[in-house]
């Protein structure tokens, strides 16, 4: 015989699962040149997170080094006061002649949609927290046309000794609704 | 599918025959770019199909320094010695040991003679574009937030006769002209540890492992989706490493064959002949109507991982990512094309074709593929007729063999 469950009983079932990710994204440090950010540390290191659309990107050489400025639309500030429009900063860049490159940054293409987490350096210039880690790309189900989000590094598998497999970690193909929740709860949890 | 010694020489006659206009989607995978077609020929090269990121294979020709600043607080870099002088020598000697694992492959044309001796520099912000390679555990950079240990930056030449720095100047399309290693120094939950301190130091992770991996982006590297490889997506776990430690029976232990296989395609010694083997082929959907409608003109599957394996001992050779070609003077065209060289002749090789969306995935190749095409939006001016956009990889495919 075939249940059907509520809507807050799904909800629910979604929320565990999140949080099942969330504790094995803390079991596991890898990437190249990162480690892994629980998410609660995500939020944490945060200054600021938005859901944000992407408008154009620029290079620029400054300190020596060259740089491209991705600015982006802020549709929403979720945490902290953004104003309307931002710049996000990030190592590399194609200019003069040179290409800068720095495995590992994300790139943006015009117009698509992201919630970012983002930390102010100093010059007040926003950086994303953790690259890959603090970027979660807006995505809408062809099929159901619900919103969902990725994080960038949640392609990154995690191999298991024990198992000789990989698993996935990270946020992947989570509904928005649920992911804002999420956000909320930690930011409400952190509040001193 | 299986390829024989004669398929395989087959293959490089093949391949000698295009060799001079045609590239195809390799793997291993490379940093790749598109040389500045707006540019005069005679800087350009007048091709818009992409080129390897690499360093020319002259003698004496790369030069490594390392940065004598170490942290304080906390101390980035722990050694077993603790004096002074001690210190500084056993960082160093991981450090040559590191870019010994690169210089000692065979079948490559990168020989020991191809470096010079590694030098030590006091000053603690020596990493920047000045067309000096460098290594640096004491240098803050804005591009360190949360959760970022280590990273590479590589400046390469999209036309010829460019500078940087006081470094040399660009004689070849896709040269690199300065590479930097940065390990960071501000975060006081971070220690890289050597080999000989990584056992009293086990929430360290290991300097060797993460520097070998680093130099390789250093020498041209992208990711690789290998999960044995130097260059797979991930350190280490703290306290443990990578692979196998350097021997002096074996300086390149650290590295898979497909970390070995990738050197000999990126820097091939004209004068092997063992790893020159080839194989080719396209991948292409048995439904043609299940490929993407834009950009126009896909007509195969986009970033399949491609690997060959030893017939006989099932290890992995290579990996390769597919789904491109090009000939001069481009641009890059999408037809599920790819191409696994630096083979040894006499072997036999079986291979499978997987999306990539295993062991790791586009978002960590990104280097190896968005950059395969340039057009008006990405460069004004760029002209029409060499203009592409790459496609979004295809990650839901199923693979059949067909005899």
């Amino acid at each position: 015989m075939k249940t059907r469950l509520t809507y807050e009983q799904r909800r629910n079932f979604l929320l565990t699962l999140f949080l099942i990710g969330i504790v094995l994204i803390a079991l596991v440090a890898r990437a190249t040149t990162l480690v892994r950010l629980t998410f609660p540390e995500l939020v944490k290191d945060s200054s600021a997170i938005a859901h944000v659309r992407c408008l154009d990107s620029q290079a620029l050489f400054e300190n020596g080094e060259i740089w491209t400025d991705t600015s982006f639309e802020v549709l929403e500030s979720v945490k902290g006061n953004l104003p309307a429009a931002i710049t996000v900063r990030q190592p590399g860049g194609k200019l003069a002649g040179l290409e800068s490159r720095v495995d590992g940054t994300p790139q943006f293409r015009g117009s698509e949609e992201a919630y970012l987490f983002l930390a102010a350096q100093p010059g007040s210039r926003l950086f994303l927290v953790g690259w890959s880690q603090g970027t979660f790309r807006l995505h809408k189900n062809p099929r159901t046309g619900i919103p969902t989000v990725t994080q960038d590094s949640a392609e990154i598998a995690a191999y298991d000794p024990q198992s000789r497999g990989f698993t996935k970690t990270g946020v992947r193909d989570l509904r928005l609704d649920i992911f804002r929740e999420q956000i909320r709860r930690e930011m409400l949890r952190q509040v001193p | 599918m299986r390829a024989t010694r004669k398929q395989i020489l087959g293959s490089i006659r093949g391949t000698l025959c295009l060799l001079a206009s045609v590239s195809t989607a390799q793997g291993y995978a490379f940093n790749v770019i598109v040389p500045d077609v707006r540019q005069p020929f005679s800087v350009s090269g007048g091709s818009a199909c992409p080129v390897r990121a690499h360093h020319p294979t002259t003698p004496g020709y790369l030069a490594f320094r390392w940065s004598t600043s170490l942290g304080t607080a906390p101390t980035t870099i722990l050694t077993q010695d603790q004096t002074p002088s001690g210190r500084l020598n056993e960082i160093e000697q991981i450090i040559q040991q590191s870019l010994a694992v690169w210089t000692n492959v065979s079948g490559t044309a990168l020989n020991p003679s191809w470096l010079s001796p590694l030098t030590r520099v006091s000053a603690q912000n020596a990493c920047g574009s000045d067309g000096i390679n460098s290594i640096c555990f004491n240098q803050p950079d804005m591009g360190f937030t949360p959760g970022v240990l280590a990273f590479t930056r590589v400046i390469v030449a999209d036309r010829i006769g460019i500078q940087v720095g006081t470094g040399p100047v660009a004689t070849e399309l896709g040269q690199i002209l300065d590479a930097d290693i940065y390990f960071n120094p501000g975060d006081t939950f971070v220690t890289f540890a050597t080999p000989q301190a990584l056992a009293a130091n086990p929430k360290s992770y290991d300097f060797e492992s993460l520097l070998t991996h680093e130099l390789g982006h250093a020498l041209g590297f992208s990711h690789s989706n290998v999960w044995s490889a130097m260059m797979f997506p991930f350190a280490p776990t703290p306290g443990t490493f990578a692979g196998a430690r350097p021997t002096a029976q074996q300086l390149d232990a650290p590295l898979s064959d497909d970390d070995r296989t990738g050197l000999r395609v990126l820097y091939h010694d004209p004068s092997d002949s063992t790893y020159v083997g080839s194989i080719q082929g396209r991948i292409v959907p048995a439904n043609p109507l299940s490929l993407p409608a834009a950009p126009p003109g896909v007509t195969g599957i986009f970033l399949a991982h491609v690997v060959a394996t030893d017939s006989i001992s099932g290890a992995v050779v290579a990996g390769s990512l597919g789904g491109w070609s090009c000939q001069s003077p481009g641009p890059a065209q999408f037809d599920g094309s790819y191409e696994i060289d630096g083979l040894a002749v006499g072997r036999s090789y079986n291979l499978y074709v997987e999306p990539l969306n295993g062991a790791a995935g586009p978002a960590t190749v990104t280097n190896a593929f968005l950059p395969l095409c340039r057009n008006s939006t990405t460069d004004p001016g760029w002209p029409p007729l060499q203009s592409c956009v790459v496609p979004a990889p295809d990650l839901e495919f199923t693979a059949r063999t067909l005899p």
